[in-house]
């Protein structure tokens, strides 16, 4: 080795260092650049879509932020927050809600008829829409769609279809809306009558279908055949797609995806060719581009919509308070949108099995307690829900009475049992079950202290408060709460597999705004029947009532049947307390100020009609 | 040397088997799995996630996976993340610019600050300067990089003057060449103090401690003897020779890039490796955890390879050959 040679390097390692960085400068800016196409722009169609709201001015952009980074922009296989929201951006589908009614509206489809018998629907679908990067929008999109999720799995030399273990044929693409778009285990049929006509037929009368079916985003049969036909679907549209080609990203919706930078932001740009125009007839939208930035923890992102760095935001009720001090110095506004779509719960399990060492999941004297309703009904008498909303909300949550959340307006039973804070209600019912209180203490009619552990998710500060204030509660009736903090996948581990718990409690999140979305909570042979899942046959008489009284829900289409059936739903849930309901979070929104035709709604939130705002430009 | 390298290179075989290995039995471990966020949802049929758990293997227990996996990655393949639908190593690679960059300007910036700082300290030993490098450097090595990244947060939020968070501003696209240069710049400001002061202040307080320890060498009374100047003195034969020992930290600095940036890059949200392996290791995304992990201990083996040949290539005392 030549050490001359290595000194002489070595008096300049700043130099070398300088070099270096300026390299790795040079490796990041220049990915290697492939020009996007220029998309072919075609006249407004003959079918667009005239939007109600007042004219205003093109231009300016919408900055924005997002909770999660994406995982893919595939949306057969996305799972995240942040893909949904992009993909929801970039996507369409045949039919939407109303954000104001929750009515199925046209979309995509300008109209649709339904079959006297209620199993054949046929959907018209808009003319002369295109795609964003001009290739025209036909039948032959949504029927390559549907085409995905059922695609079987076959045989290379035979082409018979390949079936799993169970008899059910295997699938190429697994999908959520491979199994999803099932009707209780049947694919419905499609087919193209003409360009602009698909009829699709349920295998059984399926009320939700307009809304599921209807909702589907629509794939790019030009786009994505090819790897549909090569068995590479699921790795299409990658984020790797969204770094390097985004232009390969094509959408009926909007905007289409301009720039990806993992985990910073995400840049959208307007659909030349979007189907949607003002009252003067020119295309919307107004902004030319969304700018969302990536920030995972959600008070950084208040602090940037506080300090007027961002134009919309959801802000949690624990943040409102300070975000609206700065209201008018930075120009916005802060808007209380009612109760969420979530709800908080607390259940117990009444699962009577064993565990693969025979060991009953729950010890049978408790088992015994937690079967009687009026156990159950008892521990709701003793929850201060009005405490909770004060204390641990500060005023920031409604009571929830059922399982329909109040903001579905349409579906909610404001004629069931509800659980008014009466302690003297619960000794009452425990005393009618035969318990008895000695020195303040609860003992069951076996001479045994009832006391029980209840679990929930540590991560989750405003559910642990609430635990907290049950236990207090609990104390109050005499009856001892141990609490568990635990991380959220041993509690899921421990309610959807090992079933060794006594109580937990959790919260759910919006779901689609149909009842029979509730089908695998609500049903006995549900996934998600909390208190006892997957059961052959319902163990109660009340289960199996509700049971008949879903598949009612989702056999029949007259809306007023639909609800009848529905609301004896809520009655049974209330009677029987398997689920008892707490609280649900308030919702806050806000928006600067110089954004025009902003009109907030419940279901939609403010950005439902983002195709129509419009930022006002104060010199 | 060769046969050196070499030797050194093959412990890497055992070192990596067991620690994917102690990985894999970890993650089977901890509660749940990649699928159980989504058995969460409401809205997933029971079909999909059986069919998953089968498509991915995670019915199976975890010395058939491991097995499984450890033939592809025999055959290259580092398998697909669960989580993104792609390929690991093009996952780890859309990231490990953003983390060198960030690395090597905390490296940079560190040791071009801690040698002077350091050098100067010895020669004004016990002057007012030295007693307030001192200070400063105990206080920059008892403050936690986080810590310090929070405060720094604080800082540009309060001021303006930085930006929160990422690696490249809104228009970055839309610069030009020399624009986009200073945008980075200007990003990396904060992760590379919050990431930097803490070495600052043990690598000068190692420079300090060998130039004086080398200040009472036999031939530095030589020097002054033979009439050369305090100057050439100093910074000729002195620095020369105290330098040796900051060669061989240069491979530990090496080793410990990737695991030092990561808290770093987590409270400013600083888009690199170290965010995607924390990520990862939320969501369990098996095969992420376990090519970072593989990466964090191929640098830590190559940090030390390093340092050991850098060693012996400046400093003729020593020989990485056996002796005949």
């Amino acid at each position: 080795m030549d050490r001359r040679l290595f000194q002489r390097v070595r008096l300049r390692p700043p130099m070398i260092a300088l070099a270096i960085v300026v390299f790795f400068f040079v490796g990041c800016g220049q990915g290697e650049k492939v020009e996007r196409p220029e998309p072919v722009v075609h006249p407004i169609p003959q079918d667009a879509l005239v939007v109600d709201f007042p004219a205003g001015v093109f231009g300016g952009h919408i900055t924005e932020t997002v909770a999660g980074d994406i995982g893919t922009l595939n949306p057969l296989i996305n799972e995240s927050v942040g893909g949904s929201v992009v993909i929801g951006r970039i996507l369409d589908s045949l039919t939407t809600l109303d954000s104001e009614t929750g009515e199925v509206i046209p979309n995509l489809a300008k109209s649709w008829d339904i079959s006297e018998d209620n199993l054949e629907y046929t959907f018209h679908l808009r003319k002369g829409v295109h795609w964003s990067d001009g290739h025209p929008f036909t039948a032959e999109d949504v029927v390559f769609t549907w085409q995905t999720f059922f695609a079987k799995k076959r045989d290379p030399d035979t082409g018979a279809v390949l079936t799993g273990e169970d008899g059910r044929p295997l699938y190429r693409y697994n999908s959520r809306a491979t199994f999803g778009q099932q009707i209780n285990g049947q694919e419905p049929t499609f087919e193209k009558l003409d360009d602009y006509t698909v009829r699709f037929t349920t295998p059984e009368v399926y009320a939700p279908f307009l809304l599921f079916g209807g909702g589907v985003d629509i794939l790019p049969k030009h786009i994505l055949g090819e790897a549909y036909g090569d068995g590479t679907l699921l790795d299409q549209w990658s984020v790797e797609t969204a770094i390097n080609e985004p232009w390969k990203i094509v959408g009926l919706n909007m905007f289409v995806l301009e720039a990806y930078r993992a985990g910073e932001r995400m840049v959208f740009g307007r659909n030349p060719n979007y189907w949607k125009v003002n009252l003067e007839g020119q295309r919307l939208p107004y902004v030319d581009r969304i700018i969302t930035k990536i920030v995972q923890d959600a008070n950084s992102s208040n602090v940037a919509f506080a300090q007027g760095l961002t134009d919309f935001e959801s802000i949690g009720p624990d943040n409102v308070a300070w975000v609206r001090r700065g209201a008018e110095r930075f120009d916005y506004t802060v808007l209380d949108m009612g109760p969420s779509s979530t709800t908080n719960f607390v259940w117990f399990n009444l699962n009577p099995g064993e565990n693969s060492e025979g060991k009953p999941f729950v010890p049978p004297y408790k088992l015994e307690w937690f079967s009687d309703k009026r156990f159950r009904q008892a521990v709701s008498y003793g929850i201060n829900r009005e405490g909770i909303i004060r204390g641990v909300f500060f005023n920031r949550a409604d009571i929830l009475h059922g399982y329909v959340s109040p903001k579905r307006k349409f579906w909610y039973n404001d004629a069931i049992r509800k659980y008014s804070y009466a302690p003297e209600k619960s000794r009452a019912l425990f005393e009618e079950m035969g318990f008895e209180y000695r020195g303040g203490v609860l003992f069951d009619r076996e001479g045994r202290q009832v006391e029980f552990s209840l679990m929930t998710n540590s991560n989750n500060g405003l559910r642990v408060e609430m635990a907290t204030v049950f236990k207090e509660n609990m104390a109050t009736l005499g009856i001892e709460v141990e609490l568990q903090f635990l991380d959220f996948n041993t509690i899921v581990t421990k309610i959807s597999d090992s079933f060794d718990y006594e109580a937990c409690m959790l919260g759910l999140g919006g779901g689609a705004p149909d009842p029979y979305a509730g089908k695998d909570i609500l049903m006995s042979g549900g996934r998600m029947h909390f208190w006892h899942p997957q059961q052959t046959t319902p163990a109660t008489q009340w289960e199996a009532r509700i049971d008949q009284l879903m598949l009612e829900v989702g056999r029949h289409t007259d809306v007023e049947l639909r609800k009848k059936y529905f609301n004896e739903v809520q009655v049974i849930l209330a009677e029987q307390q398997p689920l008892i309901f707490l609280v649900s979070a308030k919702d806050f929104v806000g928006y600067q100020n110089r954004w025009q035709n902003i009109q907030p709604s419940a279901l939609g939130g403010l950005t439902w009609n983002l195709e129509s705002l419009w930022p006002e430009v104060n010199e | 040397m060769i046969a050196f390298i070499f030797r050194r290179l093959l412990t890497l075989i055992p070192l990596l088997l067991a620690i994917t290995m102690l990985v894999f039995i970890l993650m089977s471990l901890a509660p749940g799995d990649f699928l159980t966020p989504v058995k969460a949802q409401r809205d997933v049929p029971a079909e999909l996630i059986q069919a998953i758990e089968t498509e991915f293997g995670l019915d199976r227990p975890w010395y058939v996976q491991y097995y499984k996996w450890l033939g592809n990655v025999l055959q290259g393949n580092l398998g697909h993340s669960w989580a993104y639908k792609l390929p690991v190593s093009d996952l780890i690679g859309q990231r490990l610019w953003a983390t060198f960059l960030l690395s090597l300007s905390a490296f940079v910036f560190s040791w071009i600050i801690a040698i002077p700082l350091g050098v100067l300290a010895a020669v004004y030993k016990d002057s007012i300067f030295d007693r307030v490098s001192a200070g400063l450097a105990y206080t920059a090595l008892s403050i936690p990089e986080f810590f310090l990244a929070l405060l720094l947060v604080f800082f540009a939020a309060q001021t303006g003057l930085f930006p929160l968070g990422g690696a490249t501003s809104i228009d970055y696209d839309y610069l030009s060449f020399g624009g986009q240069v200073l945008d980075r710049a200007h990003h990396l400001i904060l992760p590379t103090l919050a990431l930097g002061i803490g070495s600052i202040a043990s690598i000068m307080r190692i420079m300090r401690a060998n130039f004086l320890d080398t200040i009472r060498a036999g031939f530095v009374a030589t020097a002054r003897a033979k009439g050369l100047r305090e100057r050439v003195v100093m910074f000729k034969h002195v620095l020369r020779n105290a330098i040796n020992p900051l060669i061989s930290a240069f491979g530990f600095t090496f080793s410990g890039l990737l695991s030092g940036a990561l808290m770093v890059e987590i409270v400013l949200q600083y888009p690199g490796l170290g965010q995607l392996m924390y990520q990862s290791i939320l969501r369990e995304d098996q095969f992420v955890v376990l090519a970072s992990v593989m990466l964090g201990c191929i640098m830590l083996v190559v940090g030390n390879l390093l340092a050991d040949v850098l060693l012996a290539w400046s400093d003729p005392r020593i020989r990485l050959e056996n002796k005949k």
